[in-house]
């Protein structure tokens, strides 16, 4: 049977094994690392494609998998850029020396600084925000003006919140942290884990789904999985609420979707032409709306069904602190027995 | 060349032991004092958990398949190997979305009792337990169920007609006589546990192996995940040790006279409808309901037009990959096994041995030693399937290898000796003579690889190359994105095509020599 064959075999198809090396194709390419889901990204990378006729090699998935990955492979690194759904990882790249300065000169124009990298080693894409979802029947949404206000013992019972491992709850109390410092990061961890009680969910859309039926009468989401809900279910009575906009309020908590040039691209051009396009108008609207979120460019419009960005003030705090308060907060969010 | 095959496949731990040893050393007692009780722990209840659980369950259903004689016995006795075709974390993705908060069951719960009661979480030891118990418990029935085949019903009525009840006489005489053939699959359990990465990770239940992929992957710290991997390793080797030694020390003999094995025996229609629902109720729970829900949502991922098109490219990178990694395999085994079985030097034996290590060095630290050797010392053959398909090799040849060593004993040396006095040199010898000899049980051990291979995931997501995504890798993607209905046709593809190999393994009598 089979195994006669199994030596020649082995050897022929070993030998056709190695031709499928990476680099096979003709023309201008791009490898491209991506931690976004890849029905996210895959379409925006694919009108780049047919667009510019530049070929794009993807390589999907988790964000921190692939920092360490790009660490292993050091300066054999096969990857030219590496794309995210969160600033922390692009951070960790940086400090890590994975990455290198963007030096297109419409970085500065078009990026706001607090969403980019000091050295403009990384830039923001898209930015989502962790926000009050409410049921529409059950809150006035007056009530609330800032998310420290959900930690007050008068919700208690009535919130959901993401479980300990969800880097939105992690970034969004490394957001309190740096703006209200330690004493308040404690006791909003704190009051939201008294007051959700049983109420912990592993996914953002169980919390609105929550909401929706009233479980609960509020919860920690961030914002387009609200988007998402109404959607599917446009009667359901979810809103979303946007806090900590008073003046010495922390601003509405963003974190962004972004892109960096690893130190070894073997494709410069490409990837510089790449980001150009990740930054344009059309770029920037793709890349944003297809999961409903904010475009980091504030001259170009969010999908209509959001607020838009000029109704809210963000947060101010750089995102390059996310990185830094990373290990901080894990280890309060862990100290502090948050399910 | 014994030496060629073990020292490709003990290199990664060599590389492993050094990382873990030439980094800070004080990290010893901080994992002691951090983490490695609760790991200990999870890890440790979760295989006895799952060893009781498939072992009631598997003997039960072969006991009860090789004993009687009912309407459906047919169906069922080659029903419950099916399970093995699901890769592990398919059902846990699976069972993860029927157990979440307001999923299906407790939504079904919830309108049965007019409540608003939660049920269990699946996430953490629970989900663990089910999931793990469903996905192995086949190898438990299949090797109990060898075993009754061939079972000398003369010991039964011997302690019968001494006047042992039925129940004594299960459990103080038929169980222990079967003992090698349990430890044979308590071993082949215990070990699929404590490996298994995907499952655990999706359930979020903290096991060695899943805590050494986050070390790798959340916080790259690779000495941590060494330290962690030494350890596993080193418990593997005393379990390994251990069930080896006890095999030699349980043979039973046959005395004298003639073997006659148990024919079932009818048993009447209230019993065959108990034994029909029990059966049916562990069958839609292993196999029948995962999969019809699989095609439930590729259906609806169908109709929706969300099917991907570049499914096909995936089938192949899949069967091409697997079908490499197990013809590598037995070539690189079958030295090992042979020498090992018909010169049996210290030297031959501590190769094959070694050879055995792969299996219990986690997936994902394998795959990164591998990475980091590869990059360093042979840049241009990172990035090709070659480094994924050693990565393969290393890490399930030892499955394999078990069935290999013992279709080689199964070969009487007699023969080869006759061969060689008349002339034929060793190379000659074993094409000629040996080979057809074992080609079956080499068959078994190609299809058990190529199986395991189909389903890896840990390796593959480390160092696949880029653009080459096979299935599992396809439903890891969107399983962990909650896409259910983008995760289930290749999900429901893996399936389809390990059903064969499944089944055609069960056609092999599995017996623990």
């Amino acid at each position: 049977m089979i195994p006669s064959f199994s030596l020649p075999l082995t050897f022929i198809l070993l030998c056709f094994g190695m031709l499928g090396v990476p680099d096979l194709y003709a023309g201008e390419s791009v490898v491209v690392y991506s931690g976004r889901a890849e029905r996210l990204i895959k379409p925006v990378l694919d009108h780049f494609q047919q667009t510019t006729g530049t070929t794009v090699q993807l390589l999907t998935a988790g964000s921190t998998e692939l920092v360490n990955r790009l660490r292993a492979e050091g300066a054999q690194s096969p990857a030219d850029v590496f794309i995210t759904n969160e600033a922390g990882a692009l951070e960790m790249a940086r400090h890590l020396h994975l990455l290198q300065p963007i030096t297109l000169p419409s970085v500065a124009t078009t990026i706001p600084t607090q969403f980019r990298a000091p050295d403009n080693s990384w830039i923001g894409l898209s930015g989502r925000i962790w926000i009050v979802v409410y049921n529409t029947n059950m809150v006035d949404p007056s009530t609330i003006h800032s998310l420290l206000d959900l930690a007050t013992p008068s919700w208690k019972g009535k919130l959901a919140i993401p479980n300990a491992s969800s880097e939105y709850l992690q970034a969004g109390a490394s957001m309190v942290l740096a703006a209200k410092g330690e004493k308040t990061a404690d006791a909003f961890l704190q009051g939201i884990r008294d007051n959700a009680g049983n109420e912990v969910y592993g996914k953002n859309r169980q919390i609105v789904d929550a909401v929706a039926k009233g479980k609960v009468a509020v919860g920690l989401v961030n914002h387009y999985y609200i988007f998402r809900h109404l959607d599917t279910d446009p009667q359901a009575p979810v809103a979303p609420l946007i806090t900590d906009q008073d003046n010495d309020g922390i601003g509405a908590i963003m974190n962004v979707a972004g892109i960096g040039l690893t130190a070894h691209a073997k494709h410069r051009s490409a990837a510089n032409e790449l980001i150009t396009f990740l930054m344009s108008l059309t770029g920037q609207e793709m890349f944003a709306s297809i999961n409903k979120e904010y475009p980091v460019n504030p001259s170009i419009q969010a999908d209509p069904v959001l607020p838009p960005s000029s109704s809210f003030r963000a947060s101010t705090i750089p995102l390059t602190r996310l990185a830094e308060l990373r290990e901080p907060i894990i280890q309060t969010i862990e100290r502090l027995g948050l399910r | 060349m014994a030496l060629g095959t073990a020292a490709i496949l003990t290199f990664p731990l060599l590389y492993v032991t050094y990382s873990a040893l030439t980094g800070d050393l004080s990290l010893i007692p901080r994992l002691w004092a951090t983490r490695l009780p609760e790991l200990l722990t999870n890890t440790i209840s979760l295989a006895l958990g799952v060893s009781i659980t498939t072992l009631t369950l598997g003997v039960s259903t072969a006991w009860v398949i090789t004993r009687y004689q009912f309407w459906g016995r047919a169906f069922w006795d080659w029903s419950f190997v099916l399970p093995l075709a699901i890769p592990s974390f398919v059902l846990a993705y699976i069972y993860s979305y029927l157990l979440d908060t307001a999923g299906p069951v407790e939504q079904a719960w919830q309108w049965l009792t007019h409540s608003d009661a939660r049920i269990p979480s699946p996430y953490g030891f629970m989900g663990a337990l089910v999931v793990m118990t469903l996905n192995t418990f086949p190898y438990v029935y299949l090797l109990a169920r060898a075993a009754f085949q061939n079972f000398n019903l003369s010991f039964e009525e011997a302690a019968q007609a001494t006047g042992a009840t039925r129940w004594e006489t299960f459990f103080r005489v038929s169980l222990p006589l079967i003992r090698p053939a349990l430890v044979a699959s308590m071993f082949l359990v215990i070990l699929y546990v404590v490996s298994d990465f995907g499952a655990v990770s999706l359930l979020r239940f903290q096991t060695f192996t899943y805590a050494i992929y986050q070390q790798i992957t959340g916080r790259f710290d690779y000495q941590s995940a060494s330290l962690l991997s030494l350890l596993l390793v080193a418990f593997a080797l005393i379990f390994l040790f251990a069930e080896r030694w006890f095999r030699t020390q349980s043979r039973f003999y046959q005395t004298s006279g003639r073997v006659r094995t148990a024919t079932p025996k009818p048993c009447s229609w209230t019993k065959a409808i108990g034994i029909n629902l029990a059966f049916l109720f562990i069958f839609s729970a292993a196999f029948g309901l995962p999969v019809l829900l699989l095609i439930q949502w590729t259906f609806a991922a169908w109709t929706s037009g969300e099917l991907e098109s570049s499914l096909g490219r995936y089938i192949w990178n899949s069967l091409f990959l697997s079908a490499i990694a197990a013809t590598a395999a037995l070539a690189l085994g079958t030295p090992l096994a042979y020498l090992a079985s018909r010169i049996p030097t210290r030297f031959h034996l501590a190769c094959l041995q070694g050879a055995y290590i792969g299996y219990v060095l986690p997936g994902p630290v394998a795959a990164l030693a591998l990475l980091m050797v590869f990059t360093n010392t042979l840049p241009f053959l990172y990035g090709t399937i070659l480094v994924l398909i050693l990565a393969y090799v290393v890490h399930y040849l030892p499955a394999g290898l078990q069935a290999m060593e013992s279709a080689l004993q199964q070969v009487n040396p007699n023969l080869e000796d006759a061969a060689r006095n008349l002339g034929a040199k060793r190379i000659r010898t074993f094409t000629q003579i040996t080979f057809p000899l074992v080609r079956k049980g080499f068959s078994a051990a190609w299809l058990l690889m190529f199986l395991l291979c189909m389903k890896e995931l840990p390796a593959t997501l480390l160092l696949r190359p880029i653009g080459f995504d096979t299935l599992a890798v396809r439903i890891w993607l969107e399983a962990s994105e909650e896409l259910y209905q983008l995760a289930a046709p290749p999900a429901l593809l893996i399936v389809l095509f390990t059903i064969p190999a499944v089944f055609l393994l069960s056609k092999k009598n599995w017996q623990a020599d």
